[in-house]
């Protein structure tokens, strides 16, 4: 506990001391504009919900990408990450409360998306079912860290980790149904889609803001968690495996 | 007797090439080292010599390829879970920092990684920083400190987990002098409170002046471990006289004394190396008999001793 509490805190001083790590914060009430723009024009006022979801689930992952994915290189590169081993806190508990504490700063695009909408559009976010958004939107950041994790731990093995995360947000973002439903795109990317959490979480997301019964939430819901939890493990075992290889090979410094 | 702090079995590391057209490397080969508890230790050594893979491994930040290591009894592979906790690491350089936070806020983190108590982190980082000379600084960010300000937020660092055992790889990189002597005197109550240090350095004063034995290594092997003043009889078992106001006649009799070795003149003064034991002795009786009184008698230093060891290659690794 004390290695996640000391990694959160780490975070939040660093994410506080580098104000371009804030950037999704600055571009999620541009998206949220564009989108409810969309949608406003073409007379699909019933699309605004899916309008205001976009860009709550683009910030985080943008944060789970770019922060969270990098935070290993990054210790690497600054030669940090051969004394943070050497420290008697286990490294990955450090790692998840660093995590954590991106997923917090990424929710914050959550109340700005709120706060834009109705600003910009008169268009708040409607609560039609409160327990399933909360729950839906608690899981999704377990998920995200998840996911951030497994990016971290992989991103140490490639020289072109930036390459990557610029270029996988927008087939995520696809693949994710973040903002068109998976339901509507070509039938063959559906079960590919199955497998990626974002497309659990958008939907369920979508439909907690909206007045009909959201169909099967327990059971959607489960799988966001399962998706996140399997997400945890494989980036849980592939950080010590890449940490271990690492020790065997002397890479864990770049110079 | 407690056991050593630092054992040392035969301890070979090879790093593989990457790549099929490059180099296999070993940076150690068969190293043996132990050091008691509570000596300051210097391994001296040129850019490449295994100097900082050895600190590594003992470090757990390395695996060997083959041999043992120990601290305070303890596997560095096996039960590196328990070497962690009872050691620090200091290293030259300014990389190792989060340059956008303070030092307080760096030696805070370091702190709680060291499994310590909130309060307990805060006045440690409190005494460290004022330990370091960096309290003024304190709450800056570490990317407007100086490059010696961050050597010293290094030690701070490498102290915060109160360690039993210290590795320090170039510790002084960067310092200037004052502070370089100020760590030294450091270093010196670190030894008065009963810690056990190994010093990884290729500064020879620094080694001189702190360390109880120094081990020299080279490519890999260690060619000697002796105390620093000891050390030079590694090269030469007899004093060299230097000499000053001695002239071309005088010197040309020296010459021709049993066990007188060679002399070598610069400037007016000359050295006088013997090669035999009692040639001292004969040496002085006709300096002084000859009215020269301006005579000093030394053992090869530690930096000749480095030299003629590991050879004076230039800028070649």
């Amino acid at each position: 506990m004390k290695g996640f509490l000391a990694g959160l805190k780490l975070e939040m001083r660093i994410i506080r001391s580098g104000p371009d790590a804030l950037l999704p914060l600055f571009t999620a009430p541009l998206f949220t504009i564009i989108f409810l723009a969309i949608v406003r024009n073409g007379g699909r006022h019933d699309l605004q919900p899916d309008a205001l979801m976009a860009p709550v689930l683009m910030t985080l992952w943008w944060f789970a990408l770019f922060q969270g994915g990098n935070l290993i290189t990054g210790d690497r590169w600054q030669g940090i990450l051969e004394w943070a081993l050497a420290a008697p806190t286990g490294f990955a508990s450090v790692i998840l409360g660093r995590v954590a504490a991106i997923m917090a700063f990424g929710f914050i695009g959550f109340f700005e998306v709120w706060g834009v909408g109705e600003l910009v559009f008169g268009v708040g976010i409607p609560f039609e079912h409160p327990l399933e958004l909360v729950l839906t939107i608690v899981a999704t950041m377990f998920a995200m860290a998840g996911t951030a994790v497994v990016f971290a731990a992989l991103f140490v093995l490639t020289r072109n980790a930036y390459t990557f995360t610029n270029s996988a947000s927008f087939p995520f973002y696809v693949l994710g149904g973040v903002f068109v439903p998976i339901a509507i795109l070509p039938g063959w990317i559906q079960p590919l889609s199955s497998v990626i959490f974002m497309s659990w979480s958008a939907d369920l997301l979508r439909g907690s803001l909206k007045p009909e019964h959201i169909h099967d939430f327990w059971g959607r819901l489960g799988m966001v968690i399962l998706l996140g939890a399997v997400s945890f493990a494989i980036g849980r075992a592939v950080l010590a495996l890449v940490l271990r290889r690492m020790r065997v090979t002397g890479e864990l410094a770049t110079a | 007797m407690p056991g050593p702090a630092v054992a040392v079995e035969e301890v070979t590391r090879v790093f593989e090439p990457r790549r099929k057209r490059d180099a296999r490397v070993v940076a150690l080969d068969r190293v043996s080292l132990e050091i008691p508890q509570g000596e300051i230790h210097g391994l001296l050594g040129p850019n490449g010599a295994g100097k900082t893979t050895l600190v590594k491994i003992l470090s757990t930040v390395l695996v060997p390829t083959s041999g043992r290591a120990r601290v305070l009894g303890h596997d560095v592979v096996e039960e590196a879970r328990e070497v962690r906790p009872i050691i620090g690491i200091v290293f030259g350089g300014e990389r190792g920092l989060y340059w956008r936070l303070t030092g307080r806020q760096n030696l805070e983190y370091w702190g709680a990684l060291y499994r310590l108590s909130g309060g307990e982190t805060r006045r440690r980082a409190q005494q460290l920083l004022e330990r370091v000379g960096l309290l003024d600084k304190a709450d800056e960010r570490v990317e407007q400190y100086s490059r010696g300000m961050k050597q010293r937020l290094h030690l701070a660092r490498g102290l915060v987990g109160d360690a039993k055992v210290l590795f320090l790889d170039e510790p002084t990189t960067g310092m200037d002098p004052l502070a370089a002597r100020e760590f030294r005197n450091l270093i010196g109550e670190l030894k008065g409170e009963g810690r056990t240090i190994l010093l990884a350095t290729h500064d020879m004063v620094e080694a001189e002046n702190v360390c109880n034995r120094v081990t020299l290594i080279d490519r890999g092997t260690i060619l000697a471990t002796e105390s620093p003043r000891s050390l030079g009889r590694v090269i030469s078992r007899f004093q060299r006289i230097d000499v000053e106001g001695a002239d071309q006649e005088l010197l040309t009799r020296l010459r021709t004394l049993p066990g007188v070795q060679a002399i070598s003149e610069t400037d007016g003064s000359a050295r006088i190396e013997v090669a035999e034991e009692g040639a001292t002795g004969a040496v002085l009786k006709l300096l002084v008999d000859a009215g020269v009184t301006s005579v000093k008698t030394s053992l090869p230093s530690l930096e000749e001793v480095y030299v003629h060891l590991i050879g004076d290659r230039g800028l070649e690794i």
